[in-house]
This record gives structure tokens, sequence and C-alpha cells, in this order.
């Protein structure tokens, strides 16, 4: 009668977890994904050719395909417009699907299966206990076993020291900062990020065993590509960064009761009134995106995980009833960037080493956590990306025609353009940079609509609103002092604060609130039978941590609820 | 034909001459820097980031406008809003068109020069501009305004410095059919080694989380 027991829709961050815990629960579950799948037999040219309709076969993940498309080129990788890693169709002759953002910025969301965390550099700390606990309507504490249940999965492990963590806890330690040995961050200090990187590989340091055989063993070669594209790994599942896509996906498709269903963008949930339970989920339709069919799929619960914009879009374009906080309290942890260029002879007397090396290790390897403002943590880039995030992205305007006031704490504030421009890009391997993530205040303001009169072949376009609080701004100035402070300690001689465009969104959270939009099971308090899976169910920005943990810590939770209260 | 080869006939020279003063713009040619290293000197136009720019533009949005979607190109419609801001800005302020310019008459933000160029970039970003004489689909559309005046700022950086221009007389095919033809100039010039299977770069642990018996301990 049901073509499943459960419809996940979306297979990133969290729809991956959701579908590898049902399937584990004896459910059968279904996947449709709007992006391409990398790394699987039945699309070897997912870019350019439709292939398949669905992988249900643990043995259909291929290592040969994955590799051939993860090529580590920066723009090939991460061009917005065009790149493998961007939102937009598979068929890479065509556009990306666009979402209208009136003010400066850019959305990092990919498409695909293992959808954004294909790209996310898998730091995966836990939320700021401060920030969940008499806040959220669930404790911290009702969390933490399905943080140690995803911990242990993906696996996460702190992250290893090479020349940019040195010098990152050279300069954190001259600022006083001190080392928290802990999971659960409840003062401030630093630490070694939690990553979701397989440890690094014992024979790295063995000059007997080649690079290319290092590449093609398990655990970190410290290659520097978690941006980029990991290559790291013998097999599919065993690539070294665990996005999703090398993570859950593999486990859920070895539990035998899981099929994905990639190039399918769902359009409309699908529901019917039932005289006990009211309105209730009862499939979806999707359109295929190389012929443009659409097809419908009817399962007994669907569970939503297509991201804060689109989780949000899709419940409009369904028509769903009216709730004032769908779409509202978007927070995005409100980013700043800071650099610091240093010298050879500083480096030299502190590690022993000419450069920073900023493309060695983790992109990101260490950080400063201060609960009620943020973090601050090294990540260093390509070339590219790097130029612009340091140098051409701003809120602030160019440097030369607004220079700082005298006494700032850094040198240069906003854009740099012109030859001096290429004189700091010359410095590039001896440049340290930072992502600055704040805690960012929850707004009903700020918010995902659909458009009244753009559509794509997907519907209703959405729009993203999003302008931070003056607490939000004045925790995010305390954070970038803090910031400079350390590179300026650690003996930078040029400092760099990009002051990135608010609406960088990287962290999209709460745009379907639990409490709100669906209840401490992450169910729709007016849909039953449509759970929510992604970053958009998260009461708050949870204090400025790096959300994907929390997101697959509670698809976890949810998917116990769901089997719980429809399927035991 | 390669596209490579035709494309400068097929875009309009307006548009290919506005591109090319915003990429001069921003990363220039400088032959001053030839002390450290022959790859200093290049800048976005001998790197073609202006021809990168234009393809974005015109490969970057889809919308559905009566039944069917169709590809909407941005790149004139953006080189129209550069040369309004300028022709604004001379209009308004006390900004002249360099006389060795001269050559592009109606490409006004091109007659500038680099710095008044980066000065009309700003005063557009700031909307201190006749919203109402500005181009479609830019015009009253101040959003959208500071949104791509920012976007060609940082767009223009990251075909500098990736590996765009590398892929050569292939830079204009469809991504999929691209190839590399070199090293990238930009990477040279950041002191960027190239992509990687891996570094010797291990220099430690300061923390080790051990799992066992379904717990956990950090050493």
């Amino acid at each position: 009668m049901y073509d499943a027991d459960v419809i996940v829709i979306g297979s990133g961050g969290g729809g991956a977890v959701a579908a590898k815990e049902l399937g584990e629960l004896g459910l059968k579950v279904l996947v449709l994904e709007a992006g391409p799948f990398y790394g699987n037999s039945k699309w070897r040219n997912p870019n350019a050719e439709r292939g398949s309709e669905w992988s249900s076969s643990f043995d259909d993940l291929d290592i040969g395909t994955y590799k051939k498309i993860y090529s580590r080129y920066e723009n090939d990788m991460n061009d917005v417009v065009s790149g493998a890693f961007r939102f937009g169709p598979a068929d890479r002759s065509r556009t990306p699907w666009h979402r209208v953002m009136r003010q400066k910025g850019d959305i990092w969301q990919l498409a695909g299966v293992g959808g954004t965390t294909q790209h996310y550099w898998a730091q995966s700390p836990r939320a700021f206990p401060s920030a969940v606990d008499g806040v959220w309507p669930i404790s911290y504490s009702e969390l933490i076993p399905y943080y140690e249940k995803a911990e242990a999965t993906l696996p996460v492990q702190f992250a290893p020291t090479t020349p940019k963590e040195e010098l990152f806890y050279y300069g954190a330690k001259k600022a006083g900062w001190s080392l928290l040995p802990t999971l659960d961050v409840t003062t401030p200090g630093y630490r070694p990020n939690p990553n979701a990187i397989l440890r690094t590989n014992e024979r790295l340091m063995d000059p007997n065993y080649s690079m290319e055989q290092l590449n093609n063993m398990e655990g970190c070669t410290l290659q520097g590509h978690c941006v980029n594209g990991c290559t790291s790994g013998p097999s599919v599942d065993k690539i070294a960064k665990r996005g999703t896509l090398v993570s859950y996906i593999p486990l859920a498709l070895k539990t035998g009761n899981v099929a994905i269903r990639p190039n399918s963008f769902t359009i409309k949930i699908i529901t019917d009134r039932d005289p006990k339970e009211g309105l209730r989920a009862a499939g979806v339709r999707f359109r295929d995106t190389w012929t443009g069919e659409v097809g419908e799929l009817t399962a007994r619960a669907v569970v939503m995980a297509a991201g804060c914009i689109e989780s949000p879009r899709l419940w409009f374009n369904s028509e769903l009833p009216y709730n004032y906080w769908v779409g509202r309290g978007l927070t995005n942890h409100c980013f700043d960037w800071v650099g610091g260029v240093f010298d050879e002879k500083d480096l030299m007397s502190i590690m022993g080493l000419p450069a920073v090396y900023p493309y060695m290790g983790h992109t990101s390897g260490a950080r400063v956590d201060i609960p009620g403002i943020g973090i601050f943590q090294v990540s260093c880039l390509s070339p590219g990306l790097m130029s612009f995030l340091t140098y051409g992205f701003s809120e602030a305007g160019y440097d030369a025609l607004n220079p700082p006031e005298p006494g700032a704490p850094w040198n240069v504030r906003g854009r740099t353009v012109g030859p001096a421009l290429k004189e700091l890009m010359m410095n590039y391997s001896r440049t340290m940079t930072y992502l600055l993530l704040t805690d960012d205040e929850t707004l009903a303001r700020n918010r995902v609509e659909v458009d009244p009169i753009l559509k794509d072949e997907n519907g209703p376009i959405p729009v993203v609103h999003y302008m931070p609080s003056a607490k939000t701004l004045q925790r995010r100035d305390r954070l970038a002092r803090y910031a400079c402070e350390t590179l300026k300690l650690a003996g930078a001689k040029t400092i760099i604060r990009s002051d990135t465009p608010f609406s960088f969104m990287l962290h999209l959270e709460s745009t379907m609130r639990m409490g709100h939009v669906v209840d401490t099971n992450c169910e729709a308090y007016q849909v039953k039978r449509l759970f929510i899976a992604d970053n958009s169910v998260h009461y708050n920005g949870i204090g400025g941590p790096n959300p994907t943990l929390t997101t697959q810590a509670l698809a976890t939770r949810t998917s116990e609820k769901l089997a719980q209260r429809y399927f035991s | 034909m390669n596209p490579a080869v035709s494309f400068p006939a097929n875009a309009y020279s307006y548009t290919i001459a506005t591109f090319r003063a915003l990429a001069e713009a921003i990363v220039p040619f400088t032959p001053s820097m030839a002390e450290y290293g022959a790859e200093q000197t290049a800048g976005a136009v001998q790197l073609h980031v202006h021809e990168y720019i234009i393809w974005e533009l015109d490969h970057s949005l889809t919308l559905a406008v009566g039944f069917y979607p169709e590809v909407v190109p941005l790149a004139y419609s953006t080189a129209a809003l550069l040369n309004s801001g300028a022709s604004q800005m001379v209009a308004s302020v006390n900004a002249q068109f360099a006389p060795s310019n001269g050559t592009v008459p109606h490409v006004p933000f091109a007659a500038l020069s680099p710095a008044d160029r980066v000065r009309t970039l700003s005063r557009l970003e700031r909307l201190e501009v006749d919203l109402r004489a500005l181009p479609p689909p830019f015009r009253n559309d101040g959003g959208l305004v500071k949104f791509i005046v920012d976007y060609l700022n940082r767009a223009v950086m990251f075909g500098n410095y990736s590996e765009w221009p590398a892929y050569g007389t292939t830079r204009l095919e469809t991504p999929t059919r691209r190839r590399l033809e070199g090293f990238p100039v930009g990477w040279k010039q950041a002191g960027y080694p190239g992509v990687s299977l891996g570094y010797r770069a291990l220099r430690g642990y300061p923390l080790t989380i051990i799992r066992e018996d379904g717990g956990y301990t950090i050493v």
C-alpha cells in the first residue's frame, strides 16, 4: 500500500543520519536527494549523464569514481556557480538554483548525497550547555547520549597539531587561555577541534611509505583538502574526512533497508486527513532534475532534512498550515574572518620552520571557545578561497578608502585591492587565518520566505533576510579583538580583519524551531507524521559551536522517537 | 570552434572592456614586482579573469519566465551597472576620465583611473547613486546592487588565485570539459605548491579521545 515506511528528504548532515538510524531499526526507507551521487558506480559521469535512478547496495560505492570527481582543485570543486560542490543540479552545464539575497553575502550549501558535509571542515563540537539548558525545550543532558552515539559513529577525534595549530596554540597560551580537555565546554579556553576526521595514518611520518600508498590507506594524510574534497582513504566508506557521504550513507546502505535516489528535487509534501490524527504527511512529489518528470512516492512518515532554506520553502510551496515561525528565527553565527602575516625569522624562532604552511593538515584544527561570546578557530584555505575571504569579502568596504582608526587591533579592515593585494598574497604561506563564530541572538525578523513572483523549475524560490542584532554585533566585535590579540602575541606583523558580510551563510540554523514549528520529538505540531532532521529544528545557534554534530545527535534521537511512535 | 577563441567575438566589446577594467583595478599588472619573480607581474587581465567574470555572470541564474525556465545572462547588465556608476560619479564628484584611456569612449568605467574605478564600486555598494538611473535588473534594487558589487570583488580574486586561468584554451568550456594546461600562475604568485596527496607534517596530539566499554575518556 505504501512505497516505504519512511521517506527522507535530503541526504546531508541530518538526512543521512536519519536514513541510517531508521534503516538499522528495520524500517524501509527511501531517500530523495536533489543533487548528484558522487562515488557510486551507478553514476560514473554524474555531472554529465543521468545514469541510474536508485542505489540501494553498499557494493555500489566506488572509490575510483569518487576520486575522479574529487579533484581537490578549488575552482573545479568550490566555484559556487559551476563547481562540483554547489547548490544546483548535477548537470554542470546548467546554472545553480537561485536564492534571492538582497544584501552582501553568499550561501555555502551543497546539493548532493552528503550535502554540505562534502566540503564542511568536519568540526564536530557539542553545543555550549549554557545555550541549551533553560533555553531549549529539552535539556543538554537529554542530548548527551545522542552526542556520544554520533561521535562514536562518525567518529570524532581531537585534531592533530600541524604547524598552523602549533602557532595558534603559541598565541593562545600567550594570551592567557588555558587548555580545555573536554567535550562539554562551560568555561573559556583553547583546545584542538573535535573533528569528524579519522586519526592520522600511523605510517605518515615513515619515509618507507610513498604518498601514493598513504593516500590509499586508512587514516588522514594531512593533505589539507577538507574544504576542497578529502581523498585520503582506500574505499568510499573509509575516507578520512567523515562527511555523511562517506560515513552515514555507507552505513545506511549496509542495513539493506535504505534506497537513495539522487537527482530528485522534492517539490511537495503530500498530506491526507485522518479522522483520528488530523492532517498528516502521506508522501512526496518530486521532480527528476535530468528529465523534468514528476513522480510521487507514499510512506507512513516523512522526514524533512532539506536544510534551513529548503525545508521552510518546501513547507510554503506545499501549502502546509500557516505558522508564524516557519522560516523565522534564522541564525548564522554572524561570522568574521581575521588573518595575520608573519615574518620568516619569527616563525623560525617559534617553530623552527620558515612558514605557517596554511595548506597542510586539517582545514581547521584548533579553537578558542568563549561561552557567551563565541569561538575563533584557526582555519586555512587554498589561495583562491583564502584571497577572497581575507581581502575581497567585506561589510566594511575598501580599507584604503576608510582606514582603521589609530590604536585599532588590526592594521587592515575591509577589502584590499590593487598592488597592496598582490603584495599581501605573496605572503600567503606565512599568513594564518581564523574563522570567528558569534553567539548569534535569535530574531524573528531573520527569515526565509518564498518570492511572490520569481520561480524556478522547482517552484517559487527562497528569499533570505538576515540582519544581526546589536548584541550579536557587540559579541562579534569582542571576538575579533580577542582573535587579533592572539595573532599579535604570536608575532603577526600585519593583522587583517575582513569584517565579513553578515549574510555569509555557512551555519544556518533555527528556521523551523523546536517548540514553535516542531515538538520536542521534532514532529511538526500541525502535520502529524512529518518530522524534521536538519539544522532548522535547533532552538537557537547553540551558542556559536559548529552545528552539524548537534543536528546529527538530534536526527539520531528523532529517528528513535519516530520509530517508537509509529512503528513499535 | 574553440569557445576560448570565439569568446571575444561573441561577447559585446563593451562588456569585455568593462570587466577588463574591473579586473585590472583589483589585481593589476605590476611590472615593478618583477624583482620578486617574473610570475609576480601578471595581473588578472593577463590571466583572462575578466572572461571568467563574464562566464560566471552569464551562467548563474535560471528563472521560470512564462512557462519554461530560461537562463538570464547578467554580464551585460552588470557592465551597464558599473558604467552607470562611473558616469554618475564623474557628474557628481571631482573625478576625471584618465586621458590615456580615451580609446574606450563609450565605456566610462574603463575610462577612469584604477583608483577611481574602486571609488565607483565603493559608491555603488554604499548606494551613493541615483538608483532610478541604474539599468535593470538593478534599478531601484539597492540590495541587489550591494550583493553584486561585493561579488565582483571576490570573484576577481577567486578567478585570479584559483586554478581557473590554468584551464587555458578550455577555460570557457562547460566545467566538465576543462583540462589543466599548466601550473596556475596565481598559485605560483601565492607560493602554494598545488593539490597534494598528503604532508608529513604531524607535530603531535594535545588531546585524544579513547573510547571503550561504551564510554570515553580524554587523555
